[in-house]
C-alpha cells in the first residue's frame, strides 16, 4: 500500500542507481588488482641502459606470440603459445618459445623487431635476420596472447552467465535474484530496457536482445580483463583493431540479416528528399551506401581507440617512473607516488570507460538495428 | 602502423570465439534468464493488477455493504415503526376487548347482583313476613291486652320495615 505511486517516479532514478551500484561494486572488486598495476610493469620494464618508453608502451599494447609474465634478471618468464602458420601450402605448428622471445628465427620464420610488420611473424632468409623480399603472404593463425585471452575470457563469461542462468531457472520467476544474478540483473535490464528498448521498436527487440546482451557483456568483460595487470588479464583485447573490427562486422552482418524492405528503400530511394538528389546523379543513394559501411568502421575505431588510449595513458604514467629513474634513482622515487596516484586515478577512469565503451558499442549497434527494422508505415 | 593493421589470425579466432559465445549464451544463458525475468515481471505486474483489483473489489464491497446497511437500517426502522403501529393496534384492540369484556363482566355482575338482590329482597320480605307473623304472634300472645297500643306498635313496626 505504501509503495502506491512511488514506482513510476523512481523508475529513472532506479536505473541510474542500478548503474552506479554496479560500477561501484566493480571498482571495489578490482581495486586490489589495480594496486598491483604499479609493481607488475616495473618487473617487465627494468632494463639496463636506456629506457624507451614509447617502445615499451607499444610492446604492451600490441599482440604477442607468448604471454609475458615477468622478468627475473635476464630470465624472461612467459607462457609459450602455439604458433600456427600456413605458408606456400605448408603447415607449420610449433610453440613460440622456439623464437626465444623474438631473438631467434625458427624454420625460416622470425618475429619482426621493427618495420611495418613489427611484432608479426615474417619470413626471413637463411641468415635468420634479413626479411625475405620474395616472401608471399603468411597465413598466421597463431594462438597469440590476444587470442588466448579471448579464449579465457569467453570461457569465463560463458561459465559465469550459464551459472547465472542456472540459478535463474533453479529459483524460478517467483524469487528475487540473489548473489551474482542480483549483480548482473541490473546490467541485463539496462541493456534490455535502456539500450535495446530505447532504440528498437518494442515488438522487434526480442530478436536482437541475445546478440546485444552477448555483445555488451563480451566487450565489458574484456575491457575489465584488460585492466587487470596480471596473467589472465592484461591483454589488450578490446584495444586490438582486429577484435573491434570483428565485433562491428558481427553487428554489420546481424543488421543486414534482419534488415527489412524499408531499410533498403531508405538507402536507395530515400523518402522526403527532392528527386534531383537521386536522379540522374544518385547522390543520396551514394551517401547512404557510404553510411552503411562507415557505421561499422566508426564502431571499430571508437572502441579500439578508446581502450588503446586508456592503456597507453596508464602505461605512460608507469613509464614516467622509469624514464625519470633513468636520470637518477632519487628522481624515480620522487615521481613514483605521483605516478601511482595518477595510475590509480586512471584505472578508476578506465573502469568507467570500460563500461561506457561497452555501452556505446552496444547502444550504437542497437540504434543501427533500430534503423534496419523501421515500421513499415513510414 | 602495426597497431591499426588487422591480423587475419586474430580475426579468424575472434570470429570463431565470439560466434561460439553468441550461440552458447543465446541458448544457455539469455533464453532462461530473459524468460525468467519476463515471467517474473509478468508475475509482479499480475500481482499488482490482482491486488488493485482486490482493492477495487473491496472498495466496491464496502460501498455495497454501506448501501446494504443503509437499506437494512431503513428497513429495520420501518419494521420497528410498523411493529409499533401493529402493537398499538393490538394494544388498542386488547384494551377495547378488555373494556368490553370488563363491561360485560360488570354487566353480568350487575345483573347477578340485581338478581341476587331481588332474591335477597324476596327472602328478606319472606323473613320479614315470617318475623312479622312471628312478632305478631308473640305480641298477640304476650301483650294482647292493649290492642290499641299494640296495633299502633305493629303499625309502627310495619312502617319501619316498609321504610327499610
Amino acid at each position: 500500500m505504501e509503495e502506491k505511486g512511488k514506482p513510476c517516479k523512481k523508475l529513472f532514478q532506479g536505473n541510474l542507481c542500478k548503474m552506479l551500484t554496479a560500477l561501484l561494486v566493480l571498482v571495489l572488486f578490482l581495486l586490489s588488482a589495480n594496486v598491483f598495476a604499479e609493481s607488475t610493469p616495473s618487473d617487465k620494464k627494468v632494463k639496463k641502459g636506456e629506457f624507451d618508453a614509447g617502445k615499451v608502451i607499444i610492446d604492451h599494447i600490441l599482440d604477442a606470440y607468448d604471454w609475458h609474465i615477468a622478468d627475473y634478471g635476464d630470465t624472461h618468464i612467459s607462457i609459450p603459445l602455439p604458433v600456427i602458420l600456413f605458408y606456400e601450402g605448408d603447415r607449420y605448428f610449433f610453440f613460440s618459445h622456439k623464437f626465444h622471445h623474438g631473438k631467434d628465427a625458427y624454420k625460416g620464420f622470425r618475429i619482426a623487431a621493427d618495420g611495418p610488420k613489427k611484432g608479426r611473424i615474417i619470413r626471413v632468409l637463411d641468415d635468420g635476420v634479413t626479411p625475405d623480399p620474395d616472401a608471399s603472404f603468411i597465413f598466421d593463425f597463431s594462438i597469440t596472447k590476444n587470442v588466448f585471452s579471448i579464449f579465457i575470457s569467453a570461457s569465463l563469461l560463458c561459465w559465469l552467465l550459464i551459472n547465472v542462468a542456472r540459478s535463474y531457472s533453479h529459483c524460478g520467476p517467483r524469487r528475487a535474484p540473489r548473489g551474482l544474478s542480483s549483480f548482473l540483473e541490473p546490467l541485463i535490464l539496462f541493456v534490455r530496457d535502456d539500450i535495446a528498448g530505447s532504440a528498437i521498436p518494442a515488438e522487434k527487440v526480442d530478436r536482437f536482445l541475445p546478440y546485444l546482451l552477448s555483445l555488451f557483456f563480451f566487450i565489458f568483460f574484456n575491457n575489465l580483463m584488460g585492466l587487470v595487470p596480471f596473467f589472465p588479464g592484461g591483454a589488450n583485447v578490446t584495444g586490438s583493431i582486429s577484435v573491434t573490427l570483428t565485433l562491428s562486422l558481427f553487428t554489420f552482418m546481424t543488421l543486414h540479416l534482419f534488415a527489412n524492405k524499408e531499410y533498403w528503400k531508405h538507402i536507395f530511394n530515400t523518402p522526403g528528399v527532392p528527386v534531383w538528389l537521386k536522379f540522374p546523379i544518385p547522390l543520396m543513394p551514394i551517401i547512404e551506401l557510404v553510411g552503411v559501411f562507415v557505421k561499422p568502421i566508426v564502431l571499430t575505431l571508437r572502441l579500439f581507440a578508446n581502450i588503446t588510449a586508456g592503456h597507453m595513458i596508464i602505461l605512460g604514467f608507469v613509464s614516467l617512473i622509469f624514464v625519470l629513474g633513468n636520470s637518477g634513482l632519487v628522481m624515480g622515487l620522487a615521481i613514483s607516488p605521483l605516478s601511482i596516484i595518477f595510475v590509480i586515478f586512471m584505472n578508476f577512469l578506465e573502469l568507467l570507460v570500460a563500461f561506457i565503451q561497452a555501452y556505446v558499442f552496444t547502444f550504437f549497434s542497437a540504434i543501427f538495428f533500430g534503423m534496419a527494422v523501421p515500421d513499415e508505415h513510414h | 602502423m602495426e597497431l591499426v593493421t588487422p591480423g587475419i589470425g586474430l580475426i579468424f579466432w575472434m570470429t570463431l570465439s565470439f560466434g561460439l559465445v553468441l550461440v552458447i549464451l543465446r541458448k544457455f544463458a539469455w533464453k532462461p534468464i530473459l524468460s525468467t525475468i519476463k515471467e517474473r515481471e509478468a508475475y509482479i505486474a499480475g500481482s499488482i493488477r490482482e491486488s488493485k483489483r482486490i482493492q477495487r473489489e473491496l472498495a466496491e464491497l464496502d460501498a455495497t455493504k454501506e448501501k446494504l446497511l443503509v437499506v437494512a437500517r431503513g428497513k429495520a426502522e420501518e419494521l420497528i415503526q410498523q411493529a409499533k403501529k401493529e402493537a398499538d393496534v393490538v394494544i388498542k384492540n386488547a384494551q377495547k376487548q378488555a373494556r368490553e369484556e370488563a363491561s360485560k363482566i360488570i354487566e353480568n355482575a350487575k345483573n347477578s347482583i340485581f338478581a341476587e338482590r331481588k332474591a335477597a329482597e324476596r327472602e328478606i320480605r319472606q323473613q320479614i313476613i315470617n318475623l312479622t307473623v312471628d312478632m305478631t304472634r308473640r305480641v298477640l300472645q304476650d301483650e294482647f291486652t292493649d290492642v290499641k297500643k299494640n296495633n299502633q306498635y305493629v303499625e309502627k313496626l310495619l312502617g319501619d320495615i316498609q321504610l327499610n
